[in-house]
């Protein structure tokens, strides 16, 4: 197992690399004149940390900020894949979609937020509405580029060896154009992470049900600066494990082993 | 003749330099102070204090900043992007228990404060149900300290409202009331709070009078120990100014209200009117301190406070 064997060194020479950043923090936390209301020691973070997991706040609001992203991303996937299915069908929708793309892509999900709340209130479901508008365009736009850059011969290779229909779509056009359904999911991903955080820092979002970004929203109206680093590792963290256990293992089981990707 | 000529160039050389030296001295920049303010009716003071160049009368060359909330007030005093700052009493008192060196500089306007809904079901407290937000410009603002205090009083616990509070700038709250949008209430200052008891339908649920008892300092101004200390001068120049300001606004209601009529896209009339209302009080006496940090202390929102008020003000406070 080659593969695994740099990862782990890769890993370890991060981890190391992280290790020493927050040694030398300390360092100069302590050290230095910096005054800890504006430059807290790690120690007093990690213990921070450590204090809102056990006593559950950080727990249940990281549960809700997932909550909200499964749903916000889980649609956007949804509707990205009916619109790239229209557009790979009928010309014209598909001149529709680039139109649509080309307007919207361009616009921070998080910019719609006001109109948003006019039109949806201001529960979860407008921090949603800002999730699905911040993650279907680059689904969209990295789908129908996998599509389009599949080789012509492949499909021809497949449709002489008689597949048809969704034989065809499993066997030759998704493994085709995974690489790029997968970038996609990556940037659909971190978007989500990003305006589900945003959203709820920019309008408060509500008390009882709030994510993360509301956790730092209100920690940093208490001054408590130690919560408010707290939250920002925990939001690190989540993207380092999606990153580490589900989209590189993903990428090991399907287009590293399948040989379409060096590196 | 040479010679006479050469003193002569001496004479006039010393001229030249005197009158550049008085020059100089004549020219020397006013001091400048760094002032952070928030907006509202609250801010009157400061904006007659602008118009009318009060401080530039005190020696003091005035640099405006206005934030969103008490807490951004807060962190521009504590990274120096201002030297003196208004907020409310429980983000000046969150930031000294977190160690902040500062005191108060003043008192800065009592001001009706309340809760108002247009959803006739609701009478009291105890008619929210936890669907029904309550928006409140920012945790820790003084609205949502009252709402605690409410919360405790009406409710038995100050956190009985906590799964109903909506972080919200006040005009977005002022819309979304009006328009019914997922808020029940909106607990709001001037002019807010005048516009929406003007809507029909609207109506008080509770208020400063009945949470508080008495007359509290909506806004407290607040000065750095470093800036009392280093620059006492500054310092004296600023209080000199906002009570100017104060004095000059409580003889001159009426020309105040043109003056600050367009500041908030009111005619005269309304501002006079509002400015008139009855519970407004421009004063710079600091009152409620400590009747804020007990509440605080008791409720979990501050760890210490101050054993009496004078720890927490500076010396030409009246409390």
């Amino acid at each position: 197992m080659p593969n695994l064997k740099v990862t782990n060194s890769k890993t370890f020479h991060q981890i190391l690399f992280i290790l020493s950043l927050m040694i030398s923090w300390e360092l100069l936390a302590r050290i230095g004149q910096l005054p800890a209301l504006l430059f807290p020691p790690v120690s007093s973070i990690l213990h921070e940390l450590w204090a809102q997991t056990i006593n559950g706040e950080l727990i249940h609001r990281t549960g809700f900020s997932l909550y909200l992203i499964g749903v916000g991303l889980g649609l956007a996937i949804i509707l990205a894949l009916l619109l790239t299915i229209l557009a790979a069908c009928v010309p014209l929708i598909s001149e529709w979609v680039q139109v649509l793309m080309a307007v919207l892509h361009p616009l921070p999900g998080i910019a719609i937020l006001p109109i948003v709340i006019l039109w949806l209130g201001t529960g979860p479901q407008s921090i949603i509405a800002v999730i699905v508008m911040s993650a279907v365009w680059p689904l969209v736009a990295n789908l129908l580029t996998g599509i389009k850059t599949i080789p012509i011969t492949q499909i021809e290779v497949g449709k002489n060896l008689g597949l048809t229909g969704l034989r065809l779509v499993w066997s030759i056009l998704l493994p085709g154009a995974f690489p790029h359904i997968l970038s996609g999911l990556r940037v659909g991903w971190a978007r989500a992470w990003q305006a589900a955080v945003a959203a709820e820092m920019v309008f408060g979002a509500s008390g009882g049900e709030g994510g993360l970004g509301w956790f730092i929203y209100k920690e940093r109206f208490f001054m408590e600066i130690t919560a408010v680093f707290a939250g920002m590792i925990v939001i690190v963290l989540i993207g380092l494990i999606v990153e580490r256990l589900l989209f590189e293992v993903i990428e090991l089981k399907t287009v590293r082993r399948w040989g379409m990707t060096t590196n | 003749m040479k010679r006479s000529t050469t003193r002569l160039g001496i004479l006039l050389a010393i001229i030249f330099s005197i009158s550049i030296v008085n020059f100089t001295v004549a020219a020397e920049p006013m001091p400048e102070i760094k002032i952070a303010g928030q907006f509202g009716l609250v801010y009157a003071p400061l904006m007659i204090a602008d118009k009318l160049q009060i401080f530039e009368k005190n020696g003091l060359k005035p640099v405006w900043k206005e934030y969103g909330s008490g807490a951004a007030v807060r962190e521009a005093l504590i990274s120096g992007e201002a030297d003196v700052g208004f907020m409310g009493i429980p983000p000046f008192l969150i930031g000294w228990d977190k160690g902040c060196p500062w005191k108060v500089a003043m008192g800065f306007v009592v001001v009706p404060v309340g809760l108002v809904t247009n959803n006739p079901r609701i009478k009291s407290l105890k008619d929210f149900k936890p669907s029904d937000k309550i928006a409140v410009p920012s945790p820790g603002s003084v609205q949502h300290i009252l709402l605690a205090m409410a919360a405790e009083k009406e409710l038995g616990s100050p956190n009985a409202l906590d799964t109903n509070i909506m972080a919200m700038p006040h005009p977005d709250a002022v819309a979304a009331l009006i328009s019914k949008k997922g808020l029940a209430a909106h607990f709001t200052t001037p002019p807010y709070l005048f516009e929406e008891l003007n809507q029909p339908g609207f109506h008080l649920v509770s208020s400063d009078k009945s949470i508080f008892g008495r007359p509290f300092s909506f806004n407290v101004g607040v000065a750095s120990k470093k800036f009392h200390d280093e620059k006492p001068l500054e310092y004296l120049g600023f209080v000199k100014a906002i009570n100017n300001s104060f004095a000059w606004l409580n003889g001159n209601m009426p020309a105040a209200a043109t003056i600050l009529a367009p500041e908030f896209k009111l005619t005269p009339q309304k501002t006079l009117q509002y400015l008139k209302w009855p519970g407004m009080d421009y004063t710079t006496r600091a009152y409620g301190l400590m009747e804020f940090a007990y509440f605080m202390k008791r409720a979990g929102f501050l760890k210490k406070i101050p054993t009496n008020a004078n720890e927490i003000i500076w010396e030409n406070v009246k409390l």
